[in-house]
């Protein structure tokens, strides 16, 4: 390869890391737009024009509320995910159950509890019997997200809550009044997934406009009217006095957009990213055979955007980086891992072998993808896992051998 | 074609020097060393991010790169070396001692026995191979970029298998627009300047990590009068200016401090003659060929790419003809016969 060569632009531009971040959808921006121009008003400030933008902030609680089935009385908006997160467990002092694999910010927030974590199964899935295990007399809150963002395992939320529900039962009984609540973190779902509480059977749920092609930096908590949730911001006393600060007008009536989109689109799109995982987890396999496909084999059971590749004794990073010369954006897991240049906790929480692990692209579809996307990402993943097989003088046999028994489930 | 062991720094300089190797046709093996991965108080260590811009740049030139841990021997001969010398008074070149110690110390040592015919960084400095296998370093080309200044202890044995590319190159700018050709996503990257384990906290915030704050008096050196208060004398350097919490006045200038008594002393006139002095005594002397030169004029530079003055070596004192700015105690005098660097000595007190 000669220097002109290797500074040519990629023929094409594909981004496949919807999971890391979605672009703002046009109808969310314009729905945006005036909030940020002309109707800046403070929510709380006395005037008829301030009113009405209070009041539009309450149609956008509502429409969150509704569209998840909720009491808009029940509805706490703060800075993103991590922020509602943190929010669910400072409702609670006691002991905490969550499983391995949940987002950094719910294992950090575990971290200040005394806790259980429960182990999950190779395909990542939380086995709710598993979770009754873990339950202890005094245990308060358990934390299982409804999808997982880096191998798209869809939990068994309702099985867990049934679990949850006979605990709370059986302290009824025995006239323990220690209670105890389930929190699911639907971040990565509510853009797949049906994220209705009332379904779910959930206390407290969290979601994030910044992955269904809202803004950034705007998420949601609801809380069951059980649940006394304790401010982490103190000030002026807006959200129910939850969550001090001036409203973020503009983020919270984009979210109500996206949220509104996403469930327009769901079953559609959902079917539409299915085939398009499909067609590039096909085309992978038939040109790198040696390549291993990790999550439940059930469609019901993942997302449908999102497959989780491994190429055994391939440095990821690399990959990462030859990609990103041929246009094509993918990422390695979680973001949060990445920067510190880890390997990933939720792929050594279901065992993989270190080899395949450091081999590991997670790629994910969303509403920009097409076809000849697909196509052209297969043929550019492809060549650059081949580049680096000769590079390091691998083959097949020796992938298969570094990844053990892993891919032959 | 050699067998090249490259110290990829994620910076620009060390990315043409890998680059240029790998297009003389040389068997290029890049080295990440991890050497302090330590976050402070308001600046997070950016070792990884540095990492994954090495790692672009390899991954682009198509060599392998591999992460070496040199936290130790980097902690033991930098770190706590640096926070020693504060300690008792001095202010220390930790980048001289990184050289010495870890850069052509470790580095040096673990790629020659993996089988390294050479190792190569991306300094801006030349090595000349003369006759009967002498080697000598030289300044760089680009006079404004040159770090000689930084590799006064490196030994004529370590700079035999040495190579540093980036010093034939004219200017630093050449540099970035080799680099930007090459396609190494680096060109556009902002010097590091400062000593890197403190980033933009800065040495002070760094020092009082490590070390005690102690109260003490900050003395009018031509009066003896006290102006204010310190919180430590260790903090202060020769020649210091900013820092001085003294209510307002003229700017004053710290002339001398005494880490035992804890006094800082201080002067208004910046052309006061304690600012100044006309000699120099050296100690821990190094010489690049292992023979001290012999007595008679020599170039000198007491600051990196600072000017260089003429001046008598006598023994381990250098003599000025001019009175010359007070180099503060710890820092390196380094000699210069032409282009070429022969060594130097550590400042006394």
């Amino acid at each position: 390869m000669t220097h002109g060569e290797k500074n040519e632009a990629p023929m094409r531009e594909v981004y496949l890391d919807y999971a890391a971040a979605t672009p703002v959808d046009p109808e969310v921006a314009e729905a945006m737009l005036p909030y940020l121009t002309e109707r800046f008003w403070n929510p709380s400030a006395p005037y008829a024009r301030a009113r009405e933008v209070r009041d539009d902030v309450e149609r956008a609680r509502g429409t969150v509320a509704r569209l998840i089935g909720a009491r808009p009385d029940c509805l706490t908006f703060t800075a993103g995910a991590t922020e509602a997160n943190n929010l669910a467990f400072a409702a609670v002092e006691g002991h905490v159950v969550v499983d391995a694999i949940e987002h950094e910010s719910v294992l950090a927030c575990a971290g200040t509890h005394a806790r259980r974590t429960v182990r999950v199964g190779a395909d990542g899935i939380v086995d709710a019997a598993a979770v009754a295990r873990a339950i202890r007399p005094d245990t308060e809150l358990v934390s299982v997200e409804l999808a997982n963002g880096e191998i798209g395992c869809v939990q068994p939320v309702r099985e867990i809550s049934r679990v949850v529900a006979t605990e709370r039962a059986r302290r009824l009984e025995a006239g323990e009044d220690t209670p105890i609540y389930l929190h699911s973190d639907a971040s990565q779902a509510a853009g797949a997934l049906s994220v209705n509480v009332a379904t779910l059977g959930v206390d407290l749920l969290t979601l994030s406009a910044a992955k269904i092609y809202g803004p950034k930096q705007v998420g949601v908590l609801w809380a069951s009217e059980d649940v006394r949730l304790r401010p982490l911001v103190y000030g002026g006393g807006q959200e129910g006095g939850v969550r001090s600060g001036t409203e973020n007008v503009a983020g919270v009536v984009g979210f109500a957009r996206a949220l509104e989109l996403a469930c327009e689109r769901r079953g559609e799109e959902g079917r539409r990213l299915a085939g398009l995982r499909e067609r590039l987890r096909e085309g992978l396999l038939a040109r790198v055979p040696s390549m291993v496909v990790t999550g439940p084999k059930s469609p019901k059971r993942r997302l449908p955007g999102l497959l989780h590749v491994s190429f055994a004794g391939v440095e990821a990073r690399r990959l990462v980086i030859a990609l990103e010369r041929a246009g094509v954006s993918v990422g390695t897991g979680s973001a949060c891992a990445a920067s510190r240049m880890r390997v990933s906790h939720v792929l050594e929480a279901i065992g993989m072998p270190r080899e395949l692990a450091e081999g590991s692209l997670r790629l994910t579809l969303g509403r920009g993808t097409t076809e000849e996307d697909v196509d052209y990402a297969v043929e550019a993943i492809a060549d650059a896992v081949r580049a680096e097989m000769a590079r390091v003088g691998t083959d097949a046999a020796a992938m298969a051998a570094l990844a053990g028994g892993w891919g032959r489930r | 074609m050699a067998r090249v062991f490259c110290g990829l720094s994620g910076g620009v300089d060390s990315a043409l020097a890998a680059a240029l190797l790998v297009e003389a046709g040389h068997d290029v093996t890049a080295v990440y060393m991890r050497n302090w991965s330590r976050d402070l108080p308001g600046f997070k260590c950016p070792w990884a991010r540095e990492l994954a811009d090495a790692e672009r740049v390899a991954v682009t030139l198509g060599i392998d790169l591999e992460v070496w841990d040199c936290e130790a021997e980097y902690k033991a001969t930098v770190v706590d070396y640096l926070v020693d010398a504060y300690a008792h008074g001095y202010t220390p070149n930790p980048d001289v001692m990184c050289n010495q110690t870890v850069k052509f110390g470790t580095f040096l040592e673990r790629a020659l026995a993996a089988g390294a015919d050479f190792v190569a960084t991306g300094h801006y400095g030349r090595v000349e191979r003369g006759e009967g296998g002498r080697v000598r370093l030289l300044r760089a080309l680009d006079e404004h970029k040159d770090q000689t200044y930084f590799l006064w202890r490196v030994s004529e044995d370590a700079l035999a298998r040495t190579l540093l590319p980036v010093g034939e190159i004219r200017d630093k700018a050449e540099v970035r627009r080799m680099c930007a050709e090459r396609g190494l996503g680096v060109e556009n990257k902002p010097d590091s300047d400062g000593i890197c384990f403190v980033g933009p906290v800065g040495i002070r915030a760094f020092l009082l990590d490590s070390l005690e704050r102690r109260a003490g008096d900050v003395v009018e050196w031509e009066t003896g009068r006290v102006l204010g208060r310190h919180d430590g004398a260790f903090l202060f350097t020769v020649g210091q200016r900013r820092g001085l919490d003294l209510g307002g006045g003229p700017a004053r200038y710290v002339v001398d401090t005494d880490v035992e008594k804890n006094v800082v002393y201080v002067t208004a006139d910046h052309d006061s003659p304690a600012l100044f002095m006309r000699e120099i005594a050296l100690d821990d002397t190094c010489w690049i060929s292992g023979e001290a030169p012999e007595s008679g004029r020599y170039l000198v530079r007491t600051r990196h790419t600072g000017e260089l003055c003429e001046a008598e070596l006598d023994g381990c004192v250098l003599r000025f003809g001019e009175p010359v700015r007070r180099v503060a105690p710890g820092q390196s005098a380094v000699l210069y016969d032409g282009v070429r660097c022969l060594g130097g000595g550590i400042v006394q007190k």
